[in-house]
């Protein structure tokens, strides 16, 4: 059993559409499946960040209906069919954009953070 | 890139839509290689099979809950958008509930009523032959200088069949209008409705009979010869009880058995719009339904009663099959120089044949719906108003929305919705209310004992006219007022309840709003007021023909097989019994009484010392064969020379009256009396003109003078005729006199049909206009009633917007004539204009009109007289209570009141 950080925190708890910038960052460097996602979040961010399992589905489906990622059937190394997905042009639109107001944002709130300490 | 997001997202939301299951199953596997891999790290990390798995399932969260999840998203964003739109729509007209009633009331009316009148063009013009692929069949017609819609002669149509190459089939078919039906030898014959068809008319037309079969080709070879019947579908289940046995019976028409050999189906009434007939009759027996007695149906190549139809090959375009008419109507010219000076012929389509110039029923049609659309869009305008005030007065709102980061697009589909939910439910009741007016049309019927329907009815293409109507007046109301309040400065907005942006455009589009409504409306009632003036006359003028004491009876000898000696003998025997009768003034004889429903017949002439146009070899002219009783049983005035009498008779020299029209058009000398009209060409039959007879309305009140001759019935014998009997008393008291006489004379022979002429004349003369009134005035009523109602609402808007300046006005010293002068000065400018362009456009809308009905001579000054007062009245009233409310406001209480 895995202590995780959503067991603290549900990933509603995550700034909304943080979850979307996460998944189309990490698709704009490879097309992944579901399952790999999941293991990269965890991966890169060091174990800190880590989706519910089943919470990213709702999110892929959603993005994909939002025309920002393309979603295709091929075979893993392991010779297994899975869905991959990958970035649209649209998407990596608004990936830009995403990003552009994250940055806005956490250096706004970094900088509050560091005024009270000061 | 937009374009293809756009595309892609539609196609992936119709896939969720449409190939849900596919979807689920690909959604399954896609969650299932997650769970599988969940597991296989859980094995490897030493758990059983089972713990492995119940951790699995945990880390997901709950496998279905989130199948569900994504099942829910897939229907969410498809539809989100709208049910959000559509709810906040929804939400915040209900809080508008008495505009919301009174938009709605609005869009209803104006769409009912276009439905409605819609529905009367749909029936006259647009529906299509009740027949496979109707869109191939079209209408041969031969033309000539004075009827470009000329049916063919039997003759000519087997030559049409012979040469014609262009048509997978041909076939003719003529109406004929009564003949007589008993089930059986014993039996007094009734009158029933026949049509004469050619051999392969239900082939080619590609109609299968419900029961036995069509006619064989060979059954319209010899004339008399194949005493053969298929019943219309609507004779046989009413008169026959829809007997399944009934191939093979014998029925009795005009005298003669026929064997029934099959029955049309339901969906096949017939190809005309009106009439439906209860037989169809073999063309080549014809000859027992023979209308004028001196002409050959088989056999005459200028007896043109047939209606010719083909069904165009789908290889051949309508411009090669004219093209190839033409070159056998030439052919024909040179095989019979004669019989075809300066005649043509051409195809027509089902609407070319339906829009015919002379046939005033699709115009009015035509006039309503133009006058609905005009309503609906008073109506639009209106509502545009009340919306853009609305959108005006919700500045603050909007300005907080847009604040908070609300888009553009997004503000303006969310304002669309609001009318489009308004327009849907607009449309719904106007739905119904047409409807309703649909079925009160239907019950104006046709006095006809022949079966006649009327054929409007709420079909697929009124309702589909019904949605465009509602879709089109949603985004006309909708869109310039949420374009509009969307543009509004934020700042500005947020700071004030209600402010103009600055800039001159949004005050002028208000003002445009008024203007064109005025204008609209203006119009409208213009046209409403000619129209119901006309119809007003034509039914005052119906009621000056003296009709009072007048009792019709119909009657045909052919119905008995009688020859036109005997028929002539039993109609001098019948007029001598009748006037010996206590209680009648006089008879009258005549083929078709004034203001009757059948078509007068033509006739061609040369006047004789006339100079005639150098292209025509004859002119032609209403005719009618009457006796000597028909100028004073119908009190129709001569003005000089004489009436016809009893000496004008087969062997006397042949005579003719002329009406004042036709007199004063070939001899406006004033001398026509002892002129000479040769009949049929200039070396046709002399006739001499006796006498000038006052011109009176033959065919309808609406119509303009046209020439009439009169002949002696006794030198044109006819067969079809109507008695009309002049009583002393009430006409209908002689009712079982007629019967008694008739019966005596002839015991086997039916009345057609035996009422006042009274009765005729005000089916089709006044009840026909009153009908068409009432619809014209209703149509004018909403219409001023919605621009009072939208001006009220903007003026009163307006000023209501100007409280606080009234208010420091007067506090600074304006005077209640300083601010009532500014107040309604402003409204009287903008109606002014409206006033003008109104009678502008009133004015070509009367011109309209009158090229397509009436012959109304120059302005209809009255009609003005009055509508322009009632506009500008109602305009004033608008302005002026309003006006009136701001000059009670305590100034104290304006300049608070922001």
């Amino acid at each position: 059993m895995l202590p995780s950080v959503t067991d603290m925190s549900k990933p509603t708890d995550l700034v909304q559409g943080t979850l979307d910038l996460l998944i189309l960052k990490l698709l704009a460097i490879q097309p992944l499946h579901g399952w790999a996602i999941s293991r990269r979040l965890r991966a890169v961010s060091n174990e800190v960040l880590q989706v519910s399992e089943g919470s990213l589905y709702p999110a892929l489906h959603k993005l994909e209906q939002e025309g920002w990622i393309r979603a295709e059937w091929r075979t893993t190394e392991n010779n297994r069919r899975a869905k991959f997905y990958e970035l649209t042009r649209a998407g990596r639109r608004q990936l830009q954009e995403q990003a552009a107001s994250w940055d806005l944002l956490s250096s706004a709130i970094t900088a509050v953070i560091r005024l009270s300490e000061g | 890139m937009r374009l293809e997001r756009a595309w892609t997202t539609l196609r992936l939301r119709l896939r969720t839509l449409l190939q849900r299951g596919r979807m689920q199953r690909e959604l399954d596997e896609e969650m299932q290689f997650h769970l599988d891999h969940l597991i296989d790290d859980g094995l490897a990390r030493g758990l059983s099979p089972d713990e492995a798995r119940a951790a699995a399932l945990r880390t997901m969260g709950g496998l279905t809950q989130r199948k569900e999840e994504v099942r829910d998203m897939w229907g969410l964003t498809w539809l989100t958008d709208l049910a959000d739109d559509l709810r906040f729509a929804a939400r915040s007209l209900m809080r508008a509930r008495a505009l919301t009633l009174f938009v709605v009331m609005a869009l209803a009316l104006g769409i009912g009523m276009t439905a409605a009148s819609f529905s009367m063009l749909d029936a006259l013009v647009f529906r299509p032959y009740p027949v496979p692929d109707p869109g191939r069949v079209v209408t041969l017609v031969s033309t000539s200088r004075d009827n470009a819609f000329e049916g063919f002669s039997h003759r000519e149509f087997r030559d049409l069949e012979q040469s014609a190459t262009s048509y997978d089939g041909l076939v003719a078919s003529g109406t004929v209008f009564g003949v007589g039906y008993s089930p059986d030898a014993r039996t007094s014959p009734r009158v029933k409705a026949g049509m004469l068809v050619s051999g392969d008319y239900f082939r080619v037309l590609g109609v299968e009979p419900s029961l036995g079969r069509s006619f064989r080709a060979d059954e319209d070879r010899v004339p008399d010869r194949d005493a053969v019947v298929v019943l219309a579908h609507a004779f046989w289940r009413q008169e026959l009880s829809g007997d399944p046995q009934v191939v093979g019976r014998r029925l009795r028409i005009n005298g003669r058995e026929f064997t029934v050999i099959g029955v049309a189906p339901e969906s096949f009434p017939g190809m005309f719009i009106f009439s439906r007939n209860d037989f169809f009759l073999p063309l080549a027996m014809g000859r027992l339904f023979e209308g004028a007695a001196e002409r050959d149906l088989l056999e005459d190549r200028d007896a043109r009663a047939l209606t010719v139809r083909g069904r165009l090959r789908r290889d051949v375009s309508l411009a090669e099959a004219r093209h190839e008419l033409a070159g056998i109507a030439a052919a024909f010219a040179r095989s019979h120089p004669d019989l075809y000076r300066g005649r043509g012929a051409s195809v027509r389509t089902q609407l070319q044949m339906r829009t015919q110039a002379n046939d005033v029923n699709w115009k009015f049609g035509l006039i309503f719906t133009l006058l609905s659309l005009c309503t609906l869009l008073v109506a639009c305008t209106n509502v545009a108003g009340l919306l853009l005030s609305r959108a005006r007065a919700r500045t603050r709102e909007i300005a907080v929305r847009l604040a908070l980061g609300a888009g553009r697009t997004r503000l303006v589909r969310f304002l669309l919705a609001e009318s489009l939910l308004l327009s849907g439910v607009g449309g719904a009741a106007g739905v119904g209310l047409g409807y309703v007016a649909i079925q009160a049309l239907r019950r104006f019927s046709i006095p006809a004992d022949l079966p006649m329907s009327v054929p409007f009815q709420m079909d697929v293409r009124v309702l589909l006219a019904c949605v465009v109507l509602a879709v089109a007046s949603a985004v006309l109301c909708g869109l310039a007022p949420a374009l509009q309040s969307t543009r509004a400065d934020v700042a500005v907005g947020l700071r004030t309840a209600d402010i103009d942006p600055p800039g001159r455009r949004s005050m002028w589009g208000r003002n445009a709003l008024v203007v064109s409504q005025v204008a609209l409306s203006l119009a409208l009632l213009t046209a409403t007021f000619l129209m119901a003036r006309s119809f007003q006359h034509s039914v005052r003028d119906a009621a000056g023909l003296d009709r009072g004491d007048l009792l019709m009876a119909r009657l045909d000898p052919r119905l008995l097989q009688y020859d036109p000696a005997r028929t002539q003998r039993f109609y001098t025997q019948l007029t001598e019994r009748m006037r010996q009768m206590p209680g009648v003034v006089t008879t009258a004889l005549t083929q078709n009484p004034p203001l009757g429903l059948d078509a007068f017949e033509r006739l061609a002439f040369v006047p004789e010392g006339y100079d005639m146009p150098r292209d025509r070899e004859t002119l032609s002219s209403q005719v009618d064969a009457v006796d000597d009783g028909y100028f004073a049983a119908l009190d129709i005035a001569i003005r000089s020379g004489r009436g016809f009498t009893a000496h004008d008779d087969s062997t006397a020299p042949r005579v003719a009256i002329v009406n004042e029209h036709m007199a004063r058009h070939y001899w406006p000398d004033g001398d026509a009396v002892g002129r000479t009209l040769r009949i049929g060409g200039h070396d046709g039959t002399p006739v001499e003109i006796v006498g000038v007879a006052q011109t009176v309305s033959m065919s309808s009140n609406l119509e303009r003078p046209d020439d009439f001759v009169y002949l002696p019935l006794a030198q044109r014998p006819a067969a079809r005729m109507v008695m009309l009997v002049r009583t002393t008393g009430d006409p209908l008291a002689m009712v079982g006199a007629v019967r008694e006489a008739v019966r005596a004379i002839e015991p086997d022979l039916p009345i057609l049909e035996l009422r006042t002429y009274d009765d005729l004349v005000r089916y089709s003369m006044v009840e026909g206009p009153a009908v068409a009134v009432r619809m014209v005035g209703t149509m004018g009523l909403v219409g001023v009633f919605l621009a009072v109602a939208g001006l009220y609402g903007l003026v009163s808007y307006h000023v209501a917007r100007r409280t606080r300046e009234i208010g420091i006005r007067m506090a600074i010293g304006a005077s209640h004539a300083d601010v009532m002068r500014l107040v309604l000065g402003r409204g009287l400018t903008l109606v002014a204009i409206g006033t003008g362009l109104g009678l502008l456009l009133g004015l070509a809308l009367e011109r309209m009109i009158d090229s397509m009905l009436f012959a109304t001579a120059g302005i209809d000054f009255v009609s003005y007289a009055i509508v322009v007062p009632l506009m500008l009245a109602a305009t004033l009233l608008a302005t002026w209570l309003p006006a009136r409310r701001a000059l009670r406001i305590e100034p104290t209480v304006a300049l608070r009141c922001e």
